[in-house]
């Protein structure tokens, strides 16, 4: 069944960001999960050294085509794409390709903040740890819990568990432990909406940090977040992509009266 | 105030009732616990109680003396006494002390022990030989009753002890035909040894059970079909494990009567409370860290070894040592595999004959010598609190070691 949405559809572009400066390119792509279909003809370039906000109301396949960047969704059984995902010049979901090469490359974050039972230290060089690196281990977990905005209150307990730390410092946990491998993009899928009002401020402010040295996609809920922190902004509705563009103008202008309904709070 | 809700209630019949019926079912459901509770109980000053006797001793011989704490305080100061008490001069003391044989023979000829009360006074060390006849064993109360008239009516070379028959040396004697020198040695190693076996059989197929079932395998049909019949098999009688080793593992594969055997047929004993307990560990780890794991680009494998096998490791632990203290206690499946015979030593390999505790235990049980119950008595004391310990240890590991995630 093909929803009506999708049907003639033609996304609303706003000085689309060029082949080169793309992080990833995401073209045509189609996902389903069994018969269901959650992604129709998706197309859209992340830039490079910015913060991609995707929004939309639940069910719209956001985190969906936020796990097709890293190919998470091949952990769910029986879901099928089409299409192409190319980053760095090369189709991520090409047969040659190792979707565990492809995370190693992509960096994610979750919605709750997810450290594993284990010391702090174990937690950050955790995926240095799985390429084998054995050495400089110290040097990179100060570097990645510095650049978390961790450092100085963890530094003095770096052997304890890191599921004592509260619930903003285990988020910026999870991110210094993705950010520990340098991966040149980095996926969060609601990183704040288990956060308090003062853990998400100090999220928000170090992902505008964060993007100096790494891209980032950011989905979330919260459109006064994608306003703060997103260079652009990508609407998603009922797995379409409705309106992609910066952040500024979708919000101030949208085109798309489903964009404007969404950004004014008359649904989602 | 128009409902009466803050009203003095007290008066109200209703409620009158209600608390009555509140009360008897508090104090309804007291009395099963007191009940288990004052059984256990029994149970267990009844087997103290056996695990003391009174004696009347007719001693063989120049020996039979008993020596105070004050003058000796260790056993081979206590033999260096009876030896001299003997007629031995210093250097033949001397010299039999520094032989290990003349010393291990005595041992065996010997049995040397601090007895809380004998006729000469509170806590003395009493040398008893083998060839000791045992003219009355009484019960304690009925000894410390009769203990003054049997203290009149000794004969010259006759003894009157209060027997501790679980000390320190009946963890180091070996099994004997004569109750006052048998002890659990044998037993306590052969339980080591099938045990220290059975888990390292039973521990890596249990867990890979588990793994495979809870991380690989397809939730399908057939899964559960496995699942199911891996819940019924713990919950087969021992007696048919048993069984099916004697007929596979003793008959089939010709291992005999032996250790190897024994701790193969264990291991299917406790593979399914292991596998079981191992699966719960893992379903209790949240999809998040499998999540986690993946988005750092582990593979399946580095998944399952780095983040979701560590964080079982207390479940696994306390399932476990729950298993081997349940391996610990069984002897009717050992008594199918032929742990049965007499055996007089401890197992030197996978191959050799062995003894357990509660085998060793159950032949004392149906010895007909009357001094065996209270060996009996002192092993089921020692198996006791064995169990004890291990289910002390599997409360404290899980408590020391639960993941709050």
């Amino acid at each position: 069944m093909v929803q009506e949405v999708a049907i003639g559809h033609e996304t609303v572009r706003w000085e689309p960001v060029p082949a080169e400066d793309a992080v990833v390119q995401v073209q045509n792509l189609n996902l389903f999960y069994g018969k269901h279909q959650a992604l129709y003809n998706v197309s859209v370039n992340f830039p490079r050294n910015k913060i991609t906000a995707i929004i939309g109301p639940s069910g719209c396949g956001k985190s969906t085509l936020l796990r097709s960047l890293n190919r998470m969704n091949d952990l769910v059984p029986g879901v099928r794409l089409e299409g192409k995902v190319i980053y760095e010049g090369v189709d991520i979901y090409d047969t040659q390709v190792d979707p565990v090469e492809v995370r190693r490359h992509i960096g994610m974050v979750f919605q709750k903040p997810n450290p594993f039972p284990k010391t702090i230290f174990e937690n950050v060089v955790f995926g240095l740890r799985l390429q084998g690196q054995k050495t400089g281990l110290d040097e990179v977990a100060q570097r990645a819990l510095e650049r978390a905005a961790l450092w100085d209150e963890v530094k003095d307990k770096l052997g304890e568990i890191a599921l004592r730390l509260s619930g903003g410092q285990q988020q910026r946990l999870c991110i210094a432990r993705a950010i520990a491998t340098e991966p040149p993009l980095l996926l969060l899928d609601e990183p704040t909406s288990a956060l308090d009002p003062i853990a998400t401020e100090r999220i928000e402010s170090l992902l505008i940090e964060l993007k100096q040295h790494y891209s980032l996609v950011i989905v979330t809920h919260n459109m006064q977040q994608a306003a703060r922190i997103a260079d652009r902004t990508v609407f998603m509705h009922l797995g379409v992509l409705i309106e992609e563009g910066p952040t500024n103008q979708m919000f101030t202008n949208p085109r798309d009266k489903r964009t404007e309904a969404y950004i004014t709070g008359r649904f989602g | 105030m128009q409902r009466g809700l803050i009203q003095d209630s007290s008066q109200n019949p209703q409620k009158q009732q209600r608390d009555r019926i509140n009360r008897v079912f508090a104090r309804a459901v007291v009395v099963p616990t007191v009940i288990a509770l004052a059984l256990i109980a029994v149970l267990l000053l009844d087997t103290l109680y056996d695990t003391v006797s009174v004696q009347v001793v007719e001693v063989t011989e120049t020996s039979g003396k008993s020596f105070a704490l004050g003058q000796a305080l260790t056993a081979d100061q206590v033999i260096r006494l009876e030896l001299a008490a003997q007629g031995k001069s210093e250097q033949e003391i001397a010299a039999f002390m520094s032989d290990p044989d003349e010393m291990r023979i005595f041992r065996l000829r010997n049995r040397v022990e601090l007895m809380w009360a004998t006729q000469d006074g509170p806590l003395r060390w009493v040398v008893s030989s083998l060839d000791d006849t045992r003219i009355k064993n009484l019960s304690l109360i009925e000894g410390l009753r009769q203990w003054n008239e049997l203290k009149q009516s000794l004969n010259e070379n006759q003894q009157l002890r209060l027997n501790p028959w679980l000390d320190y040396s009946f963890l180091t004697r070996d099994p004997s035909r004569n109750p006052i020198s048998a002890g659990l040695r044998v037993a306590l190693f052969g339980t080591i040894w099938l045990l220290t076996m059975t888990l390292l059989i039973s521990i890596p197929i249990g867990v890979g059970t588990a793994i495979y079932l809870e991380e690989y395998a397809p939730k399908n049909r057939l899964t559960r079909f496995i699942e199911v019949n891996l819940r019924n098999l713990a919950g087969v009688p021992s007696i048919v494990f048993g069984l099916l080793g004697l007929a596979v593992f003793v008959r089939g594969m010709q291992l005999g009567p032996t250790l190897m055997a024994a701790a193969l047929t264990m291991a299917l004993l406790i593979m399914p409370t292991i596998s079981i307990a191992a699966r719960e560990a893992l379903r209790s780890v949240p999809d998040s860290m499998r999540l986690a794991a993946y988005a750092l680009g582990a593979t399946k494998w580095q998944m399952i070894s780095k983040v979701v096998l560590p964080a079982t490791i207390p479940g696994v632990a306390t399932g476990v040592i729950l298993a081997a203290a349940r391996a610990i206690g069984e002897a009717a499946p050992l008594l199918m595999v032929g742990a049965a015979a007499y055996v007089a030593f401890i197992p030197r390999g996978p191959l050799s004959e062995y003894t357990v505790l509660p085998v060793q235990i159950y032949l004392w049980i149906s010895a007909n010598l009357s001094e065996f119950a209270n060996t009996a008595a002192a092993g089921i004391v020692v198996l006791l609190l064995t169990l004890g310990g291990l289910y002390a240890l599997a409360f404290w590991v899980r408590r020391k070691y639960r993941v709050e995630w």
